[in-house]
């Protein structure tokens, strides 16, 4: 008996301290209008908007000497992870998010994690704060949950189009193609010429995304095409190995035709350089690339955007996909709210505002902020907003791997084994199974 | 009184318990825990309520969606176990044999064999992911000698042999130092006597080292086997978290609980994580058993 006593005093003592460790931190926020104490900040990491932030940091201790910002910026890959460990220890206080409504068509279990942190109050609800009044209304409705705002806005980026180096386009004869088979005339002709056509980081797996979004945006070109194709899918009305879903793939498979030799193995990292050095004519790559490619070319040529023309119809090919940026939230358990809203607040001043689109490269998200050179050159693309296919898709956590996308442009040769087909039939097989 | 020869036995208790309750906390109640909550939907996040969904977790992981993945991983999870663990023991134990002889530098050539030991996985994944570059990497020049040229970790058929390669090469520090403690307890005068006796060489080796080896094959086996089956973190940083070409039931359960990848748009499912961790601990732990029993048995025989 007294054995047993002894054992059990000490082990519950171990694990009240333990324990008392890990609920620790629950300082109360500074709620009075005095704000002082460290600002925890976590975003996931892309070399233009990391500057952006940094600055933005150093303006803002400028004008709140008493706060201390702690800023970590990490790698996407390793994003979701680091953002829901720091959430469940309570110790950051701004992040990023992005919940959104879920459709009527897609199952519960769907929920994604955004989403479902907003619905458990995980988020400060900013509804009505003054400072959200300085965003374009337009783009604000679009971001609201069950009609309140959660989230503030960095800026808009467009990624279905593609960077073209007009050097070699004029050396050449080439004009920037507006339908499908232009853009192939393109490409054969760069072939003929011996210059690789396109730059594709396929070692990451995403950038090769790039062009499959960009596929769908020419094939499924307005908002309500891609809704339709999201809910038909949901439904299994459309077979993903058929009719224009099959086209998808074989427009990815023809951009993987194009590509540098070995892409598959080589990094996202790597394309600017070698679209700086002339070694490829052009990449599919999204508007947030455009500070570090603009500084990987350094002047040495003129490069411009278009959007991938996927579709034989010029009209389809007209517009831009995009999405609404990297968006802040305050999380409802940070050690220090009042830190955290007036960041939000001093961030949506015009002045810092316009500063950090500059540095970051993004699209603005407040009226009468000028946009960068870059960026009108493409407003002809961008005056009509219309959502990249990633912000309409729901995926199935029931479904299959082939089937996430739900597009299997990682199983085509050579980022897979499969041929279109094949890789088509695996993604129907793995979206019917889930359903 | 007993005949307990220690004197006192509360001071051994105390510090017995302590050092109990520490393995407790740390690893018998996690295990337990991960054990519990493979039978929710828990996620990633605070604060969103966790149902209890029974064995749904087990039936996606069974489902005919999931299966095929699963089959894939558990795959590449054997072959990446059995060959680098058998490679590693292989080359661990020539290497020792030879650095074990009088050799001229062997203190450097051992140190440079145990030196990827103490790189960290990054660092690991950097020099390799370096030169296996596609486009200006040594291994490129290389294989340009012959007239070939491939995309090295892009290969859907080599990227899973490069990993392994890596793996084995970041291995090998540890087995190669076990062994060579191992044969440095093997008594010099019964190498000479079976000299004396006409012994040759290979029949040395057979007949005396690799059997007074056993105890040490016992551990580098178990060592290499449980920590290749467990390994996700080379094929993570070399190859990235979903490439099929390499996907590991480690990265699945990696991938499931903390990747909650931006791109998929999936959300982290730790319950779901938890279930191919329980799948996954039983299927190490057979392994382990089968293994140990093997190695084990011959022990005892020779």
């Amino acid at each position: 008996m007294a054995k047993r006593h002894v054992l059990g005093a000490i082990g519950g003592a171990a694990a009240l301290v333990l324990l008392a460790g890990c609920s620790g931190g629950s300082s109360t926020p500074a709620e009075s209008g005095k704000v002082t104490g460290t600002l925890h900040i976590l975003v996931s990491s892309a070399a233009a908007s990391d500057k952006a932030f940094k600055d933005l940091n150093a303006e803002f201790v400028k004008k709140y000497p008493d706060v201390k910002v702690d800023f970590s910026a990490v790698p996407n890959a390793n994003f979701a992870a680091s953002r829901s460990s720091r959430l469940t220890a309570g110790n950051v206080d701004i992040t990023l998010a992005a919940p959104r409504e879920m459709p009527k068509y897609v199952k519960n279990g769907a929920v994604d994690d955004d989403t479902a942190a907003a619905e458990a109050g995980l988020f400060v609800d900013l509804t009505g704060q003054k400072f959200l009044k300085n965003f374009t209304p337009s783009v604000l409705d679009q971001l609201t949950y069950k009609g309140k705002d959660y989230t503030v806005p960095t800026g808009l980026s467009y990624y279905t189009g593609v960077y073209y180096n007009k050097k070699i386009f004029d050396e050449n004869g080439l004009k920037v193609p507006t339908t499908w088979s232009e853009f192939e005339n393109v490409v054969s002709t760069l072939k003929g010429k011996g210059v690789t056509p396109l730059g594709i980081g396929g070692k990451d797996s995403w950038p090769a995304g790039l062009g499959m979004i960009a596929a769908v945006q020419g094939l499924y070109p307005s908002a309500e095409d891609k809704n339709a194709l999201s809910k038909d899918l949901w439904a299994g009305k459309v077979d993903l190995a058929d009719g224009k879903q099959l086209e998808v793939l074989q427009r990815v498979k023809s951009l993987y035709d194009a590509a540098q030799k070995n892409f598959s193995g080589v990094g996202y990292d790597a394309i600017p350089s070698e679209f700086a050095k002339g070694q490829v004519a052009m990449t599919v790559d999204g508007t947030w690339n455009q500070p570090t490619i603009d500084a990987a070319v350094n002047g040495a040529f003129d490069y411009g955007y278009f959007p991938l023309p996927a579709s034989d119809n010029a009209a389809d090919n007209k517009w831009l996909g995009g999405k609404v940026e990297l968006r802040m939230v305050a999380a409802s358990n940070g050690p220090n709210k009042a830190a955290a809203l007036a960041y939000l607040a001093f961030f949506s001043e015009p002045a810092q505002y316009a500063k950090f689109v500059a540095t970051a490269g993004f699209a603005p998200a407040e009226p009468n902020i000028p946009s960068s050179d870059f960026l009108k050159s493409i407003e002809p693309y961008t005056s009509t907003f219309s959502p990249a296919w990633d912000t309409i898709w729901r995926p199935n956590p029931d479904a299959g791997q082939a089937a996430l996308f739900p597009f299997n442009y990682p199983g085509i040769t050579p980022l897979g084994t499969k041929s279109v087909d094949a890789a088509a039939k695996d993604s129907q097989t793995a979206w019917q199974a889930g359903l | 009184m007993s005949s307990y020869p220690f004197g006192a036995r509360a001071p051994m208790r105390i510090t017995f318990s302590l050092g109990l309750v520490v393995l407790a906390v740390f690893a018998l109640l996690p295990a337990v825990a991960v054990f519990v909550i493979s039978f929710t939907d828990i996620r990633g996040l605070p604060g969103i309520p966790v149902n209890w969904v029974g064995f749904d977790n087990y039936e996606r992981f069974f489902s005919a969606a999931k299966i095929g993945y699963n089959l894939n991983a558990l795959k590449n999870t054997l072959i990446y176990a059995v060959v680098s663990t058998v490679a590693i023991n292989l080359l661990g134990l020539a290497i020792a044999v030879l650095l074990n002889q009088k050799l001229r530098g062997r203190t450097f050539s051992r140190a440079v064999v145990f030196l990827p030991t103490i790189l960290g996985v990054t660092v690991i994944g950097l020099i390799w992911s370096l030169f296996f570059n596609p486009s200006a990497g040594p291994a490129a020049s290389i294989w340009s000698w012959f007239g070939a040229d491939s995309a090295f970790f892009g290969d859907p058929n080599l990227a899973l042999a490069l990993v392994i390669f890596v793996q084995i090469w970041a291995g090998l520090g540890i087995a190669v130092v076990i062994y060579l403690a191992g044969l440095q307890a093997i008594p010099e005068e019964l190498q000479e006597a079976a000299s004396i006796d006409g012994a040759s060489g290979g029949q040395r080796m057979r007949l005396i080292t690799v059997p007074l080896l056993a105890p040490s094959i016992t551990a580098n086996v178990l060592l290499a086997i449980v920590g290749s089956l467990q390994s996700y973190q080379l094929a993570y940083v070399l190859t990235g978290p979903n490439n099929p070409a390499t996907q590991l039931l480690s990265l699945a359960i990696f991938a499931q609980g903390f990747g909650g990848s931006s791109a998929s748009g999936l959300g982290q499912s730790q319950g779901y994580a938890a279930t191919i961790s329980v799948i996954q601990f039983v299927i190490v732990s057979i392994a382990s058993l089968l293994v140990l029993w093997y190695l084990r048995r011959r022990e005892a025989k020779l």
